[in-house]
């Protein structure tokens, strides 16, 4: 069962947008392919008209040399094409098996023989009669999977599969991957992420902008080389500098600080001290869920400690809240963009104004200074390359990266002395971390502070002066960078004990 | 001792016919709000059902041509509704508002030379027995055809929903417009045909008002029942079942609370009159407060505007 799936010459155009430019792939079961690119590089136009949710408005696919006409997602699947969508297509309510029967012909018994086959087959352990949204992502996945193989699928694309799976979901669907592939099935792989590529891939296609930039074969690559050809310039190397001017001038505080919340899904503090001097970079580790949330809150002001003082410059600033603290010229860039950062509905210049200092007047007695807010955030969205200058679109539409830029721009127009962040990289694709994590350096070198909580040890490393780790609440003793390595820092996160 | 008994039949049975239009409505509505449209033009839909059955009753002098014209403009007038919100992408809330005051202007013109003419006597099945059985005779038979429908109709409604194919479908739209048309299910389609159903079942409700229930036509004679039969699909959590509950309660407190204001009891008029919505949504609230079946019950997309990517 040999299966040929040839892309040829499809362009797909968005008012103002060249989706997919002159797209031209070949592809071949027996092995997996990649299709890599950042976000809106057209990865996803692509794999949607594969599917026949969108048409293309130039350009054929063919499947095994017979020429496909797939307007409709039934004709994909007629035509044994299946497809695992980034966001799941299933219904939350109702039960698995429900899910499952309601594109499919056979009766309802012979179906349920077919589908218990299939997972004592790929061992998907799954009860087919509870509702979907008691299942984990990973669980609701392989609802997705079966839901493909139920056809027989000669071809199945994987959208970002694991964006939203943990690492030992992610290992399991690599070998269910695999093992699809040595049967037969032409698998496609779109991600934005490296390393998936060349542990999964046996060959990679990069798309830049809506067009096909490469195809190689992923023994010949390694992750620089992707990272360039995705980006389409050489990243610059992020080096730090260790900052020499430690000069010991503190800027912020924190001593015996308490936090005991009433919300049993919350994380308790426990006497929490730390101090950071001007142009420093305070690192905070740790596995996510075990106090990092709460802790920005308290430090941003969202919430306020039970005890404990908070200093900013010698001043006790523990019981303001987030707006007083940021005229005291803190800045917070908090880990949710989307519902805690920024107001998805409303425009660019209008989540700029949602951050008013008395000083900007962007108010005259309470009426909007339109002109104002717009030409401020024309500058920010300029100074912080953020890929679009019209301030009057709506923040939803910007990529997670451009939104992320926005935020971090809108926080640091204003030069604040500190800035307080918390995962600012978590699902960017790699120009933007690269942009932002050039942003972090630049500050500090302007003798500005940061903390940076995240769950990234990467990028803690590579841009901490000092680093501690949060454990069940409480902080580790703080090291400075040189004496961290990834080791330690795991062992630290795990609860372990390192003297 | 006997007449009580019957008299306490007699009583039953008109409860239980008090409630049919609220149940035809209700049960219509709550498939249209399982593929996830939020239709308020509920009341201007019984309404119009009303007086077109009256007065295709009085012109044609034939009840049945009257009751399937009844169900015609029930439906039409959901077309509009199902036009503007499915095809011109208008909001659901704005137009259904608009489609009650609209039924009920439109009613009011047309019935304008119908006030006043007497209505026809409806078929009743199986008089005889009604005299013949004590107590259950008054309560099951005697009755017409719509009530026998209406009280099968949302047993029928929870079969479609749980066991067929078609009624997976409509729940599945309910939940995931777009997820259903990545499957390759036809969205509008799904959702015109339920918004059409739920039009006629109105139109059918009000013609029950003005053909059998008190027939004649007077003006604004729905009075409210639709807003009753919208809170009645809520409040029970989008189960036909309990519709059905929500609908009997309602008609028996406001039969019940007349009887009581006829012996004089000494109960404010006004605290009476509102029991029936009070009792209503207590007992609704009290027997759907499973947390977990209302998450699953309740359509996820109800209200949202739906547009196919191109």
């Amino acid at each position: 069962m040999n299966t040929k799936l040839k892309v040829s010459k499809v362009s797909k155009i968005y008012p103002g947008c060249i989706a997919n430019d002159n797209v031209s792939l070949n592809f071949q079961s027996g092995k997996i392919y990649a299709l890599l690119g950042e976000n809106g590089a057209g990865k996803s136009t692509l794999v949607k008209i594969l599917s026949g949710v969108i048409n293309p408005d130039k350009g054929q696919i063919f499947l095994n040399d017979k020429l496909l006409k797939l307007t409709s997602p039934k004709d994909a699947k007629n035509n044994n094409i299946g497809m695992v969508f980034q966001h799941f297509n299933l219904f939350e309510t109702l039960s698995v098996f429900e899910n499952l029967s309601i594109d499919n012909e056979k009766n309802n018994h012979q179906l349920r023989i077919l589908i218990n086959n299939i997972l004592k087959k790929y061992n998907f352990k799954i009860d087919l009669d509870v509702p979907i949204l008691n299942l984990s992502a990973g669980q609701k996945q392989k609802v997705e999977i079966v839901r493909c193989l139920i056809r027989n699928p000669k071809v199945l694309i994987m959208d970002e599969p694991t964006s939203v799976l943990t690492e030992q979901e992610t290992e399991d669907l690599f070998l269910s991957l695999k093992k699809f592939s040595k049967e037969g099935i032409l698998i496609i792989y779109i991600t934005h992420k490296l390393k998936e590529v060349l542990s999964l891939c046996d060959e990679v296609a990069v798309m830049r902008k809506g067009k096909v930039v490469s195809i190689s074969r992923t023994v010949d690559e390694e992750l620089s080389s992707l990272a360039n050809k995705m980006i389409g310039e050489n990243l610059n190397k992020i080096k730090k500098i260790a900052s020499n001017n430690l000069s010991g001038e503190e800027i912020l505080k924190v001593s015996r600080l308490n936090f005991n919340s009433e919300d049993p899904y919350e994380v308790n503090l426990v006497d929490i001290n730390f101090t950071l001097n001007k142009g420093e970079c305070l690192g905070i580790a740790g596995i996510s869920g075990n106090g990092q949330n709460e802790l920005f809150q308290i430090l941003s002001g969202e919430t306020l400690s039970n005890n404990g003082s908070i200093k900013f410059r010698s001043k006790e600033i523990s019981k303001l809240n987030p707006k007083e603290r940021r005229e005291y010229l803190m800045a917070f860039s908090p880990e949710d963009r989307i519902s805690q950062a920024a107001v998805p509905s409303l425009k660019i210049y209008e989540n700029v104004a949602l951050n008013n200092f008395k000083t900007s007047n962007f108010f005259e007695k309470g009426l909007f200074n339109e002109r104002k807010i717009k030409d401020h955030s024309k500058k920010i969205l300029s100074n912080f390359s953020v890929n679009t200058d019209n301030v009057n679109l709506k923040s939803q539409f910007l990529s997670g990266g451009n939104l992320q830029k926005l935020i971090l721009g809108r926080e640091l127009i204003t030069s604040p002395e500190l800035l307080i962040c918390f995962n600012p990289t978590w699902g960017l694709d790699v120009g933007a971390i690269n942009y932002i994590h050039q942003t972090l350096v630049k500050i500090n070198e302007q003798g500005k502070s940061i903390i940076l909580i995240s769950t990234n040890n990467d990028e803690l490393l590579q841009l901490s002066d000092r680093i501690s780790v949060i454990n069940k609440g409480k902080l580790s003793k703080i090291m400075s960078a040189e004496e961290v390595n990834p080791e330690k820092l795991g062992l630290l996160m795990g609860g372990g004990l390192v003297d | 001792m006997n007449i009580d008994i019957n008299f306490l039949g007699i009583l039953i049975g008109a409860i239980m016919a008090s409630s049919v239009p609220l149940i035809l409505a209700a049960s219509g509505e709550l498939i249209t709000e399982r593929s996830g449209v939020l239709n308020l033009g509920v009341e201007g839909m019984m309404i119009i059902g009303a007086i077109s059955g009256f007065a295709l009753m009085v012109i044609t002098d034939n009840l049945f041509l009257a009751i399937i014209g009844s169900m015609l403009s029930g439906l039409l007038l959901s077309f509009i509704f199902g036009f503007l919100t499915q095809s011109l992408l208008t909001n659901h809330v704005a137009t259904g508002l608009a489609l009650t005051i609209f039924g009920i202007g439109l009613s009011a013109m047309i019935g304008k030379d119908f006030v006043g003419i007497p209505g026809k006597q409806f078929p009743l099945l199986f008089v005889n027995l009604k005299e013949a059985i004590p107590f259950f005779g008054p309560i099951f038979f005697g009755h017409s055809i719509v009530f026998y429908f209406a009280f099968l109709l949302p047993f029928g409604t929870n079969y479609f929903l749980k066991k067929t194919k078609i009624g997976l479908i409509v729940r599945a739209v309910g939940d995931s417009p777009l997820s259903a048309a990545n499957q390759g299910i036809n969205v509008l389609l799904v959702r015109y045909c339920c918004i059409l159903y739920g039009g006629a079942m109105c139109g059918l409700g009000g013609a029950y008002l003005s053909l059998i229930y008190t027939p004649q036509w007077i003006e604004n004679m729905t009075a409210g029942r639709g807003w009753i039969a919208l809170a009645l699909v809520v409040f029970a959590t989008w189960s036909p079942l309990k519709v059905l509950v929500g609908a009997i309660i309602f008609g028996g407190i406001t039969i019940l609370q007349l009887h009581m204001q006829a012996m004089g009891i000494r109960i404010p008029v006004q605290f009476l009159s509102a029991l029936p919505y009070i009792m209503t949504i207590v007992v609704l609230v009290i027997i759907s407060r499973d947390s977990r079946k209302i998450k699953l019950n309740t359509p996820t997309s109800l209200g949202q505007i739906f547009y196919k990517e191109k």
